[in-house]
């Protein structure tokens, strides 16, 4: 039904000319889950050909920040900019069709179903609108694991039988494959080895060469520094600080996570009472 | 991926140069990894060992009484599947099964005519399962305990409309439906074939059909990619309610009356044959296939214990042995498939055996 569904990318968008707004803002965004402020008042930015870091310790608010923006869960309050027009997804659906693809922590993947289905999950091929067009999908699974080197043996194989590095092949192909011009990625190369690890660092370059704006949610300093041009540092569901990669040392941006260097924002830090 | 057992083996994984299995190796494995190929030989050699008993076995009238006891739990059970397959249960299909048929038989006596006969038991059907799949997707409750209550109370409700009398004798094209032949098969036989088609191109070719398998694979994966989870769970017990009356208001025309003591264990059967027929209780893995084989065992089973004079106390007890003999080959299968940390270890140390065989 929707393979074509995927092109807010000739939006008219070449790298580093976009003019004056970011391709992906979130403006005083907040999420609560019963008690628990996830986000408080969190500001963001990406432009074209941009990829920003996001950091922090765990329960700083990253992933609820990646799902936010990615339409799993709508935020209490503030809003959502892409290419300076508002959008409220409520569903990952309708982000991807804003032109937000997301690599999820968890990969996302169905372990009994096999790369083909998983490529295309959610957003099958048709044939007459109601049956699964299968041949189609394995074959675009197929062209699309080759031009990423997904490194998988077929795409008839279950994802339940690929190692974990495989598994990531799959879901980053199956986000690129969208090419959209705002890629998000959760943890991508957590539990990656030294290999797959640099793969998936050259996949980010080439994304920024292609004029996307990308957001990448990593515990891993220094594939941070090797790969991302500014740093986002989430503290207490807050975000205390963006630095450029240039302007700020692992030492600096360790201090900002932890607390021992204050961050920008000096507002109280007491999650509001209420609600 | 049912079949493809031995892919675990040809994964050129971190590894590499691991020798392709032989063909002969791969053939077995799909024989044993494909449960309808296990039900469906199962049910060859029981024939064959029963006809040297009794020659019954091969009497044209006998089997058209086993199509004929098929029929209800087949057309019931490739919805099951579906369900199961959404990583769902429902137990209330005994109930609705009966509710349909009393409804259906309700309306037909009243005189209302065929058509809205088999629309008040399907309306029936379809209201329950929508209540189950709401309760149990929005209210998020467990299946087994929302379908247990629908269960009860669905039937306490109809044999309390009905003061627990059957409805009928009822109208006698209402009862052709469910009595007459065609080209030497009952009609019930086309209807189910026709029902079990739908079910298979619903489950096995639709885009439905593969979101209801990733759901039951892995939910959340499946929300996160933008599968509306909860309408398509949903719809699933909608279509088991459906399936399940639509057999009911049929069993009604085949007696040519609604029995509100009908269908009680019913359930139970229609989820054997999806057992039998591969499908786990876990979800995602299951066949419509596999289901309607199930379900023609259980019924050569049952035909043939009798034929071969067996203490009828004892029929259950080979149905007993037959799903939990179904149940330890999807258990076997389940560990063959997938990569499991276990499977690797003992992978790796197998190939590291045969390693030093070589090089000796």
């Amino acid at each position: 039904m929707n393979t074509s569904a995927v092109t807010p990318v000739e939006r008219g968008l070449t790298p580093r000319s976009t003019g004056t707004y970011p391709v992906l803002e979130l403006r005083d965004a907040s999420k609560s889950f019963g008690h628990v402020v996830a986000l408080n008042q969190v500001n963001l930015s990406v432009h074209a050909g941009e990829v920003l870091a996001v950091v922090g310790d765990n329960g700083a608010g990253k992933s609820t920040l990646v799902k936010v923006i990615s339409g799993v869960h709508r935020p209490d309050m503030g809003e959502l900019l892409v290419h300076g027009s508002r959008i409220s997804p409520g569903h990952p659906t309708e982000a991807r069709a804003q032109g937000i693809s997301t690599v999820f922590q968890d990969l996302a993947l169905v372990e009994t179903l096999d790369v083909a289905a998983n490529m295309f999950l959610g957003r099958q091929i048709s044939r007459w609108g109601v049956f699964a067009n299968r041949r189609r999908m394995i074959a675009e699974a197929e062209k699309t694991l080759r031009t990423y080197q997904g490194n998988v043996p077929s795409v008839r194989v279950a994802v339940g039988e690929l190692s974990g590095g495989q598994r990531q092949s799959v879901a980053i192909a199956r986000a690129i494959r969208e090419n959209n011009p705002i890629v998000l990625m959760d943890e991508p190369t957590a539990a990656l080895g030294v290999q797959e690890t640099a793969r998936v660092g050259s996949i980010i370059n080439s994304l920024r060469a292609e004029g996307k704006a990308v957001v990448i949610v990593s515990h891993d300093l220094g594939f941070v520094f090797e790969h991302c041009d500014r740093i986002q540092v989430m503290r207490l569901g807050r975000s205390s600080a963006t630095r450029d990669v240039r302007d700020t040392t692992r030492e600096g941006v360790i201090g900002l996570i932890t607390g021992a260097v204050p961050g920008d924002d000096t507002r109280d830090h007491r999650p509001r009472s209420g609600s | 991926m049912r079949g493809t057992g031995g892919a675990l083996v040809s994964i050129p994984a971190a590894e590499g140069h691991r020798s392709a299995p032989s063909r002969r190796r791969r053939m077995t494995q799909w024989a044993f990894g494909s449960a309808e190929l296990v039900v469906a030989l199962v049910i060859i050699l029981f024939v064959l060992v029963g006809a040297t008993q009794s020659a019954q076995f091969f009497d044209g009238l006998t089997w058209i009484n086993i199509l004929r006891n098929t029929v209800f739990v087949a057309i019931a059970g490739c919805f099951t599947t579906i369900v199961l397959v959404n990583g769902g249960l429902d137990l209330s299909i005994g109930s609705v099964f009966m509710a349909g048929a009393v409804g259906g038989a309700a309306v037909a006596d009243a005189g209302y005519g065929n058509l809205l006969a088999f629309l008040a038991g399907i309306g029936i059907g379809a209201a329950v399962g929508l209540l189950n799949g709401l309760l149990i997707n929005y209210a998020q409750m467990p299946a087994i305990i929302v379908t247990l209550g629908t269960l009860f109370a669905v039937r306490a409700l109809a044999v309390t409309l009905t003061q627990g009398q059957p409805i009928g004798p009822l109208p006698n094209d209402f009862a052709a439906i469910g009595q007459s032949d065609f080209l030497g098969l009952p009609l019930l036989v086309y209807y189910a074939l026709i029902i079990v088609v739908v079910a298979y191109l619903l489950l096995h070719r639709t885009m439905f059909g593969w979101n209801v398998r990733a759901i039951g694979g892995n939910r959340v994966a499946a929300r996160s990619m933008g599968i509306r989870v909860n309408r398509v769970a949903t719809s699933v017990y909608v279509l088991s309610g459906v399936s399940a009356a639509l057999a009911g208001v049929l069993m009604a025309s085949r007696l040519g009356a609604g029995d509100p003591t009908l269908g009680n264990g019913f359930e139970l059967q229609v989820i054997a044959a999806a057992i039998i027929g591969g499908t786990s209780i876990y979800g995602a893995i299951g066949t419509v296939p596999g289901t309607v084989l199930g379900a023609l065992l259980l019924s050569v089973l049952t035909t043939g214990l009798i034929l071969l004079k067996v203490d009828p106390g004892l029929q259950n007890f080979a149905v007993g042995v037959v799903i939990i003999v179904a149940a330890g080959m999807d258990r076997a299968r389940k560990a063959r498939m997938f990569r499991t940390s276990t499977n690797v270890a003992r992978e790796r140390q197998g190939k590291k055996a045969s390693d030093k065989d070589a090089n000796r």
